[in-house]
């Protein structure tokens, strides 16, 4: 009784530590359905994906976080507060690549973002079409994504595995 | 009152640093909106310690381009692609080449091809004797590139930088010879 009790409480702790790292996530996710007056779509499985990744970590990914917001109508203004709200949701957030292109007669903004996360770096990817919108986060170890850059082959032959 | 001139004598000797500073200016905000592509790479002095965590000091090639990420303060880059040529006057970068002047900057590059239209430039930022940073000007008829790199940089590693954080490729012909700054084509 002793030991489910303390394994009970144990998962409790693990969820709430877990909940509370993706909470900035969830955040900016909340922000942007604010702007964009929609809620993302809903990604069956996601989780198992999660749970794959954590697991074999590729290329030193060690969690991913993904947004999909379809049948839009985003234009300039929008894409604008939604770079401004990103600036607001969290100090360490910093855009360091904005492209933003009107080839093939639609606009598109591909904005990342770069913070450190104790020994682990986090990229938030946004890219913003007239008629979708994506956010993708991943938390990644740039070890051992540098091991799996200069040796693929040899990350391969592990089937997968780059810790 | 005292600490009105500590202030006042702080920001008089901080004013020529300030000025050396290159500024981007609101004419390239208005060539954003006739562009078809406009590509900014911002990143300060701890965005470039954090992105040089994925660069790998057992390859040789990176751990060249970590070691010159090390004494930089920051690389900007503004990229504007157009449509058509034409689209940008000289006048709109006219600013831009104000503030690249001596005593502060100097031109040790400039490669002019008559037949492309295109143009490169590299400047270099002294302070005290040493090189505190970095401009790179490319106008090409349907593209403008400019980057700007703050910190401590030999012109010769600018090529181990080409490649990486949004900075063009530099090209080993491009670079003066015989101590001549300027070439054209």
């Amino acid at each position: 009784m002793k030991a489910a009790l303390v394994v009970a409480a144990g998962w409790m702790l693990s969820c709430a530590v877990v909940q509370g790292g993706e909470r900035g996530f969830d955040d900016i996710v909340r922000a942007i359905s604010d702007q964009l007056h929609t809620r993302p779509i809903h990604i069956p499985f996601f989780g198992l994906v999660n749970l794959a990744t954590f697991a074999v970590q590729p290329a030193g990914v060690k969690h991913i976080d993904l947004a999909v917001f379809e049948n839009l109508d985003v234009d300039e203004h929008t894409a604008r507060g939604i770079a401004e709200t990103m600036r607001d949701t969290d100090a360490g957030w910093k855009p360091f690549v904005q492209v933003r292109s009107w080839k093939h007669g639609d606009e598109q903004t591909v904005i990342v973002y770069m913070a450190a996360d104790r020994s682990d770096c986090k990229l938030l990817v946004m890219t913003l079409e007239p008629h979708e919108a994506t956010v993708v986060e991943v938390r990644l170890n740039p070890e051992a994504l540098q091991a799996w850059l200069n040796h693929p082959e040899e990350t391969a032959s592990k089937g997968g595995f780059s810790r | 009152m005292t600490a009105l001139k500590i202030a006042l004598i702080t920001g008089i000797a901080l004013a020529p640093l300030g000025a050396q500073e290159l500024k981007l200016p609101a004419s390239l905000d208005r060539l954003a909106a006739k562009a078809s592509e406009v590509v900014d790479v911002t990143m300060d002095a701890n965005l470039l310690q954090l992105a040089s965590r994925f660069l790998s000091d057992k390859n040789k090639d990176d751990a060249q381009v970590k070691k010159v990420v090390g004494g930089l303060k920051g690389i900007y880059v503004k990229s504007f692609e157009f449509e058509k040529a034409g689209e940008y006057q000289e006048s709109d970068i006219e600013p831009l080449r104000t503030q690249l002047h001596a005593p502060a900057w100097s031109r040790i590059v400039g490669v002019r091809s008559r037949k492309s239209g295109d143009n490169s430039e590299v400047y270099v930022k002294t302070e005290g004797g040493k090189i505190g940073g970095l401009a790179i000007l490319v106008t090409e008829p349907k593209e403008l590139t400019i980057v700007s790199i703050e910190g401590s940089i030999d012109p010769d590693q600018l090529k181990e930088l080409g490649g990486h954080f949004g900075i063009p490729k530099i090209e080993q012909d491009s670079q003066p010879k015989n101590g001549k700054s300027g070439k054209d084509e």
